[in-house]
């Protein structure tokens, strides 16, 4: 326990110090902004913002999720490497401290510290929002999405960010990331294969039909289900509460399987 | 905590072996370990420290056996490893830095911890950067606080791996003098090119050379080994090509060599008292007088 502790404290002492943990999400933010993001403005302009404020922070929740991930998991892909790299690994790994549980700590650590500037994000455009409009309820629903939606999804992007990178150079897993992001969220399952809408999609399909009756902001998107003509549809049950669940789960143990393929990988190599 | 080696050999992926059919008993104190690159020495030490595992053979510490998961974990809580390639997090403090590690170490009380800190932040004359992060820190300032490092949970076994390198004259001889003190009744495993930090801190030292043993000894033994073969000298012509030369110096007649080798190099080389780095040489090349001078070593391989 002290393993982990002691590790996930100075972790995350250290990513948190990072200027590009800060720089990186505020220049996605306004360049967003000022490409005209929907809703980070559409929020605070009462004849575009939804009705509903569950609405409203889900929504919000989604693009910015889907955003700042790219993001996140780009700062998070030299932590597990740079051990070795900076030549740091053979003196932690001569202390009696449990390897497994450093990883632990070094995952969640740099996950929680990569994670606050995005949190901060959310949850000041979800208060500015319960402000604006005199809806606390935001609020409420902003925490749920959190839970609900990031978590898993970053937890997810953290493992292959800290693992990948054993097998290829960090800058290539950066651009593979980008690509895999785009890939995985943004194109239509049914133009190419694609995780979207599937249990394992990381911005949490699954949970916003299930959890939050989320359709889009305009209530005409489909989060979750299988698509007609789409491969993989095998991957895309009718959503119902228990499979948003599953979801969040089936996501959290490929976090842990890919973290301890790394773990192994690693440890073959010293050793 | 006395260390007993027998019949270690690590091959690394390819082939390679780095150590080979290895055994060696290193008793309480300070003991030095030789030898050139590639002979096996930080590989022997990161089998110590728990990090690499061997690929067959026993090693035991004290009473634990380092081939299973509770006997290293054992070690290690006795442990200080001051490795060759010594890292640090540029963007933690001294002070951070040695926290961290002494968490790691299982210095669970902070009280405790901080104070051990301070006294080795004090010991390695580190307390006016003690606050400062690593990043700007000098080669040396960087060594001392790897010693520090080694040095916090007291460990009854220190392995430092070519200690010495990077700091100024100063700092090695006040290093040296630190291990000296600190060995008592602990076990020091000492490894480093510089074979006079050997000869001023240890009495026992082992040489390796491609992953084997070829002389374990008293530094006085290792000595003795070149006895009869180190020769003065002085030439205005070529460098002499027979046996080693170990120094050359500017000459009123040319240049003055010490040259190792098993016979006068040239007509009217003077005969010299043998020095323990003339002893290493000799041994390294493999021309060791071990007949007349037994070296009295436990290995099956002297």
């Amino acid at each position: 326990m002290t393993a982990f502790v002691a590790s996930l404290r100075y972790e995350f002492r250290m990513q948190v110090r990072k200027r590009t943990v800060w720089i990186v999400p505020a220049l996605t933010l306004v360049l967003f902004v000022l490409i005209g993001g929907s809703l980070l403005r559409d929020l605070f302009d009462p004849a575009e913002r939804p009705v509903d404020p569950r609405t409203a922070v889900v929504g919000l929740a989604v693009q910015l999720n889907a955003l700042l991930s790219i993001g996140f998991g780009c700062l998070l892909a030299d932590r597990l490497i740079r051990d070795d790299r900076l030549r740091v690994a053979s003196i932690l790994d001569a202390t009696p401290a449990s390897p497994r549980a450093r990883l632990l700590g070094k995952y969640v650590g740099v996950a929680a510290a990569t994670a606050i500037p995005v949190s901060v994000a959310y949850f000041g455009f979800a208060a500015a929002y319960a402000v604006d409009t005199g809806e606390p309820r935001a609020l409420g629903w902003a925490l749920a999405a959190f839970g609900a939606l990031f978590i898993p999804g970053l937890l997810f992007v953290a493992a292959f960010a800290l693992a990948a990178p054993l097998v290829m150079p960090a800058p290539l897993f950066r651009v593979l990331f980008v690509g895999y992001w785009l890939w995985g969220n943004v194109v239509s399952p049914d133009m190419m294969p694609t995780l979207a809408r599937t249990l394992v999609h990381p911005l949490g399909g699954y949970p916003l039909a299930a959890f939050f009756d989320f359709h889009g902001i305009d209530g005409q998107d489909t989060w979750a289900g299988p698509i007609p003509g789409a491969t993989l549809n095998a991957l895309r049950p009718d959503p119902t509460p228990a499979l948003a669940w599953l979801s969040i789960v089936l996501l959290l143990i490929i976090a842990a399987a890919v973290l301890a393929g790394g773990h192994a990988l690693r440890t073959r190599r010293i050793r | 905590m006395r260390i007993e080696i027998s019949g270690l050999t690590k091959t690394y992926r390819g082939g390679v072996a780095a150590i080979d059919d290895l055994d060696l008993a290193v008793p309480t104190g300070m003991f030095g370990l030789l030898g050139a690159n590639g002979a096996g020495k930080t590989t022997l030490m990161r089998i110590l420290a728990g990090i690499v595992r061997p690929t067959s053979g026993r090693v035991t510490v004290g009473e634990h056996d380092l081939g299973t998961g509770a006997g290293r974990t054992a070690v290690q809580r006795d442990l200080g490893y001051l490795p060759q390639d010594l890292g640090v997090y540029p963007d933690l403090t001294a002070r951070q830095f040695l926290d961290y590690v002494a968490l790691l170490k299982g210095m669970d009380d902070r009280t405790v911890r901080r104070r051990r800190v301070g006294e080795l932040l004090e010991v390695v004359a580190l307390t006016e950067h003690a606050d400062r992060r690593l990043r700007g820190f000098s080669g040396g300032m960087r060594q001392r606080v790897g010693i520090a490092q080694a040095l916090l949970a007291d460990p009854q076994l220190l392995i430092v791996d070519e200690p010495t390198a990077g700091l100024d004259p100063e700092e090695r001889i006040r290093f040296r003098t630190l291990l000296s003190q600190f060995a008592g009744r602990r076990t020091v495993l000492l490894s480093t090119h510089i074979v006079d930090d050997i000869g001023q801190t240890c009495q026992e030292v082992a040489v390796l050379a491609k992953g084997r043993l070829i002389f374990r000894g008293t530094v006085e033994e290792l000595t003795r080994r070149a006895e009869g073969q180190v020769w003065s000298v002085v030439t205005d012509g070529p460098a002499p090509t027979e046996g080693t030369v170990v120094s050359a110096l500017p000459h009123d007649d040319g240049m003055r060599y010490r040259i190792v080798a098993p016979s006068a190099p040239r007509p009217g080389a003077r005969l010299l008292e043998p020095g323990l780095e003339d002893g290493y040489l000799a041994v390294a090349a493999g021309r060791g007088n071990a007949s007349r001078h037994p070296a009295a070593p436990p290995g099956r391989r002297p």
